[in-house]
């Protein structure tokens, strides 16, 4: 299978920390693809270069064959690259409803222009906010469109969080500790969950974790950042059994 | 003797004139989270163009060759304000336009450098601006520097009676407020309402869902900023002469008192907190008048209770008196199962015609009894 994502020898440099250095790595089309490493190895970092966040100083990343870097965060959702954060951020003060609806791309409401004309984006609207009840329905939310989202639970947020870029038509979703701050359970709930998503709805996953007893009953695919560098690649299996992983994880630095 | 009429007229025409400005600042800081300090500068950048443009026209028309500041233009615009119904007009209207573009690519252009930074650069960089700006004028040659400018025509100066002439000048001030209310009111409750709201809630995820922040932020400063131009226009107009010093910082912080009381990111919240301060505004200036060198200026007392309902209001609802709703498109009706359905609309929509309609009725019998004849 072709690689939706393409990252070719991209490195990062802060002042005097170089948090990238010469990092080369491929998603596959329709995988579920790890991302580990311990804290501080730059995993967040190129989760920032491959969003549009930060330029790399080096080397380059395509999507679908076109070259991303150095393009907008908003350009590259627009090319399908949804991700999430650390730390969840939906909008506090509107609805799940609102939330989901900011979604999608390239609405004809969206404009200065257009948007007191209530004929000329009414009908997009209605479609929109039948995807967005369907979807909730789908995973038994739907009673929950007009929670603020400040007042969401940890484990719906998380799910919100991943759903909303279907909405916007993604292909690639890159989810940053999805897992993080979730009872276990709930977490394995989630993993399932983007595994039916990824099923049902041919999409990719690029993940970073670190409950790594969960991640890896579900990726295809592993990469190792280590003080920037990939160190190493596989399958789970051949991940989990290699010395220099171990010794990063356990005992080295 | 107290006068309800002249009263009323001076309340409604500064509540129109503010309430203009609140619901710009409401756009800016109530739904996209621009703290906009320097309001001021957008509302005198607008007096100030309309000052000049209308007394330039009126004297170049008339074939004078006075200074616009010189007292000189003052009285030749004196003998002429009247003559010409139409150029009235046309130079209130051409006011209007100006002022918005000016005021609107001032604001796009001084706010430019600072869209990619947070809320607090914007703030003290209008801020600033609006500062510099007043200082600037105050000792700006051509626009009559610290004196400003005076005389400026009125737009129904031919009217002879001024209480004719007075109120039409409040209906047009407060059809143009309707104007702005009703378009603020349509932006917000559609999608681009939500994306104003995202901006404000969190602009790096905003951002994340492909939204053009920095756009966005600078379109709606172009738009509010050039709205204030146009309240700064109606304030020209209304007094007739702005100086520099009216242009004070204070001003923006009264707009922001408005809105905080009124409830952010609710434009009827606007409303109602700019008919109180206004309000007040009037009712000390009043007290003023009427107990001249009392012990305390009751114009001291006004600030007093502008701070202590402020207060008062955050303590007990901290999102303004009214505070802010979900945006309303149809989506959510895709939700809710049908009930009622469409019947219910209309009977609704026939019972507020007919509520109107009384009000309007009883608006009319209260203004006869007021001033005793018929003016609508």
């Amino acid at each position: 299978m072709d690689p939706i994502l393409r990252v070719q020898g991209v490195s990062k440099r802060f002042g005097g920390v170089e948090a990238l250095k010469d990092v080369s790595l491929e998603v596959k089309r329709g995988s579920i693809t790890g991302l580990i490493g311990p804290n501080g190895s730059g995993k967040s970092t190129l989760f920032n270069v491959i969003t549009g966040f930060y330029k790399p100083d080096s080397g380059s990343v395509y999507f679908e064959g076109k070259r991303i870097d150095g393009l907008n965060p908003n350009e590259i959702y627009n090319m399908g690259i949804a991700r999430t954060f650390q730390i969840p951020r939906l909008f506090g003060s509107l609805t799940i409803l609102e939330n989901m609806m900011l979604s999608p791309k390239g609405q004809r409401g969206e404009s200065l222009v257009k948007a007191p004309f209530k004929k000329v984006w009414l009908d997009e609207e209605i479609q929109l906010a039948n995807e967005v009840k369907n979807l909730l329905k789908e995973f038994d939310m739907d009673g929950l469109y007009k929670v603020y989202a400040s007042e969401l639970s940890g484990g719906h947020i998380k799910m919100v969080e991943t759903s909303k870029g279907i909405l916007g038509r993604a292909k690639l979703i890159l989810l940053d500790e999805p897992t993080a701050g979730v009872h276990y359970a709930v977490g394995r709930n989630l993993f399932e969950y983007i595994n039916y998503l990824r099923k049902s709805r041919d999409l990719t996953f690029f993940i970073v974790e670190h409950r790594i007893e969960l991640l890896f009953d579900y990726v295809d695919y592993v990469y190792v950042l280590h003080m920037g560098r990939v160190l190493s690649q596989g399958t789970p299996d051949e991940v989990a059994s290699d010395p220099k992983v171990i010794e990063a994880y356990i005992g080295g630095a | 003797m107290f006068d309800v009429v002249s009263f009323l007229i001076s309340w409604l025409t500064l509540f129109g004139i503010y309430a203009i400005l609140a619901l710009c600042l409401n756009m800016e800081i109530g739904y996209t989270g621009m703290a906009n300090f320097g309001l001021v500068a957008f509302f005198g950048i607008g007096a100030f163009i309309t000052a000049y443009i209308s007394i330039s026209t009126f004297l170049s028309f008339y074939g004078y060759n006075y200074p616009v500041y010189s007292l000189d233009a003052i009285i030749a615009i004196g003998k002429v304000a009247g003559k010409t119904p139409w150029l009235n007009i046309a130079v209130f209207l051409l006011s209007l336009v100006l002022s918005f573009l000016v005021a609107g690519i001032a604001g796009y252009f001084i706010s430019y450098p600072t869209l990619r930074v947070g809320p607090a650069f914007l703030g003290i960089t209008i801020l600033s601006f609006g500062e510099m700006l007043r200082v600037f004028m105050k000792h700006f040659e051509p626009t009559g520097g610290a004196y400003g400018i005076l005389g400026i025509p009125h737009p129904f100066a031919w009217v002879s009676d001024p209480l004719i002439k007075n109120i039409s000048y409040l209906t047009l001030t407060l059809m143009i407020l309707a104007g702005v209310f009703i378009y603020f009111e349509l932006l917000a409750n559609s999608p681009y309402g939500r994306v104003l709201k995202s901006v404000r809630e969190d602009e790096v995820a905003s951002l994340c869902m492909g939204k053009p922040v920095p756009k966005i932020k600078a379109e709606l400063l172009f738009v509010a900023s050039g709205i204030s131009g146009v309240a700064g226009a109606l304030y020209a107009f209304y007094l007739g002469s702005v100086t520099p010093d009216m242009f004070i910082t204070t001003v923006t912080f009264e707009v922001w008192s408005m809105v905080i009381l009124g409830g952010r990111g609710n434009n009827f919240g606007a409303l109602l907190g700019t008919s109180i301060f206004t309000l007040l505004n009037r009712a000390t200036s009043i007290l003023n008048f009427m107990f001249p060198g009392s012990l305390i200026d009751p114009n001291y007392i006004r600030w007093m209770i502008t701070g202590a309902l402020i207060v008062i209001v955050l303590i007990y609802k901290p999102k303004g008196i009214l505070p802010e709703k979900p945006i309303k498109t149809e989506a959510w009706k895709i939700f809710e199962v049908r009930r009622g359905g469409r019947i219910g609309l209309k009977l609704i929509r026939t019972k507020v015609i007919v509520i109107a309609l009384i009000i309007v009725r009883y608006i009319k019998m209260a203004i006869y009894w007021l001033i005793g004849r018929e003016i609508i």
